[in-house]
């Protein structure tokens, strides 16, 4: 195998392994990420409860399960590297052969292995306690599924290179992103019979909000006939596919352009500004 | 009196913490963004339910409106706070300011009492400037106004009711840090569940009389559920006798949380100094 590649492949294992050796070893983190999404589906789902729509509790759990995915991208792909840095870390990273781009694939991968248990258990809890009526097309809804979680990590993976010129206002960015992006991309609830057509057209530019309107679509139909509108779910899967990619890229440029100029500025490795 | 200084050092600790980074009106625009999303979820799912469901009349869709902002806001507020002395002994213990802060004698708790106090400070305006813009936003979104009584009186009396609070929250603060004190990883956690467990049994998005028995009597006697109460009877009703009445149940509840929490913490520190896990790092 071309030397590069054989780097390349394996630095996307290592950096898997330890990902989620670091979450399975810990079965703790399970029951730790699963509580705050499963306490704001379960309000969220009384809440839909109490205004007599007990159809929608599906989109509560359903966005608790999202937002599981929405967390670790920002907290664990988008800032990782910013704690890296501050623990000496990113400094072994860029001194040694390792392409950057296979570590943040990597720790996609693990992070989307390390998430899966906490996720896989909030729906099973949801689908226990309320039963919420669905009516899924399982083909569209794993390739939705899969679409998503690429496009969102790709954009993790965009966002970790721009925090990298961040310094201790990454976590307040990250607060401040958190929830208002889970608002506009309808995570717990279907943008489409909210939201005017505007705002809707805007959302449309967070992977999320095209993921959500997917998966909800392919899950629940939206429709009072029963049946999904698949000439919009076509779209959103066309969509994400084309924002994976765009991400993926810009992703690539944006890190090369930032290393380089962190190296030539010396201050790729500082700690703390 | 050193008390009293050493609480007044640590409000000033606990803003340069929140805001040092940058420029105020940045870190308060960063930190008013969220509830205002959270607060937004809450009240598009409303209006949702409004316009699919059959339970809520047109006439009943505003004020539930108010029920809602009032609640999601002010859940929002405790749980930006009540978990502060948790966050201050773990990162803390990270950056050795704790083992600093613990060597003196009898200064942990002032020390916590002033980051939460800052923390509430900084917490009240925001959530304060989230209620404002989430009502603009529904008027826009949703094309209705929330009947919010927004008069000088109703101002202060609201202001009363967010010090009269700062008990309950300060009390289950210290409970918290009590559990930091020994945590060394996850410490994060507890606050979150507990943060998650306010938003069922707070009443702050829907009755808690619509939880089975007896989590419906847990909810309805928690100082937090009297404080969203007496703040939804001055800020949607304007009606002062219920104001009182919830205003003093969240007061007796928290001095009694408050008590409680501050014995925790205290038994937890005596009992981490003589283990020597005082300074043990977080991992």
């Amino acid at each position: 195998m071309n030397p590069r590649a054989s780097i390349w492949l394996k630095t996307v294992y290592a950096r898997t392994w330890v990902r989620t050796k670091s979450i399975y070893g810990e079965p703790l983190w399970v029951a730790v990420n699963v509580g705050f999404p499963f306490f704001t589906s379960l309000a969220l789902s009384l809440l839909y409860s109490s205004v007599g729509l007990k159809s929608g509790i599906g989109f509560a759990f359903l966005g608790g399960v999202m937002v599981s995915f929405w967390g670790n991208v920002l907290w664990s792909m988008a800032s990782q590297f910013n704690w890296d840095k501050q623990q000496g870390l990113f400094e072994l990273y860029i001194t040694s052969p390792a392409p950057i781009s296979a570590i943040l694939i990597g720790m996609s991968l693990g992070g989307i292995l390390g998430t899966a248990p906490s996720a896989i258990t909030l729906a099973i809890v949801g689908w226990v306690l309320f039963a919420p009526p669905a009516n899924p097309l399982w083909p569209l809804v794993a390739l939705t599924f899969a679409l998503t979680l690429a496009s969102l990590y790709a954009m993790g993976m965009a966002l970790s290179s721009l925090y990298l010129v961040y310094g201790r206002e990454a976590d307040s960015v990250n607060e401040a992103l958190h929830e208002p992006v889970s608002f506009l991309s309808g995570v717990y609830f279907p943008a489409s019979l909210a939201f005017p057509a505007a705002l809707q057209a805007i959302a449309l530019v967070i992977p999320l909000a095209v993921g959500m309107d997917a998966l909800q679509r392919t899950l629940f139909s939206l429709n009072a006939s029963g049946v999904a509108d698949l000439s919009l779910v076509y779209r959103d899967i066309l969509l994400l596919a084309m924002m994976g990619i765009i991400l993926l890229f810009a992703a690539s440029k944006a890190l090369k352009i930032l290393e380089e100029k962190g190296r030539r500025a010396g201050t790729i490795a500082v700690r703390l500004r | 009196m050193s008390y009293v200084r050493s609480v007044i050092a640590s409000i000033r600790v606990g803003w340069s913490r929140d805001f040092g980074w940058t420029n105020p009106i940045l870190g308060f625009s960063l930190k008013t963004i969220a509830p205002i999303a959270s607060t937004m979820t809450a009240l598009t799912i409303l209006y949702i339910g409004f316009r699919n469901g059959a339970l809520i009349t047109p006439d009943e869709f505003p004020y539930q409106l108010g029920l809602i902002i009032i609640g999601a806001t002010l859940y929002a507020h405790i749980s930006a706070y009540s978990w502060v002395p948790t966050l201050a002994i773990a990162e803390g213990k990270w950056t050795f300011v704790f083992p600093q802060v613990y060597v003196s004698t009898r200064s942990s708790p002032p020390y916590l009492a002033g980051r939460c106090l800052a923390s509430f400070a900084s917490s009240t305006v925001t959530s304060t400037a989230s209620l404002a813009i989430a009502a603009v936003i529904s008027l826009f979104l949703f094309g209705v106004a929330i009947p919010l009584v927004v008069t000088p009186v109703s101002v202060l009396l609201f202001g009363i009711a967010l010090a009269v609070n700062i008990f309950a929250s300060m009390g289950l603060g210290f409970l918290l840090g009590a559990y930091a004190i020994f945590a060394s990883k996850f410490e994060w956690a507890l606050p979150t569940y507990v943060s998650g467990l306010l938003m069922v049994f707070s009443g702050a998005l829907f009755p808690v009389t619509s939880l089975p028995t007896p989590f419906s009597n847990i909810g309805d006697v928690l100082p937090f559920t009297e404080f969203i109460r007496a703040s939804r009877a001055i800020l949607l009703d304007g009606t002062v006798g219920p104001y009182f009445y919830y205003l003093g149940l969240s007061f007796v509840g928290g001095i009694i949380l408050l008590a409680l929490g501050l014995l925790a913490f205290k038994y937890a520190e005596q009992r981490a100094r003589r283990l020597g896990v005082l300074d043990r790092k977080v991992v």
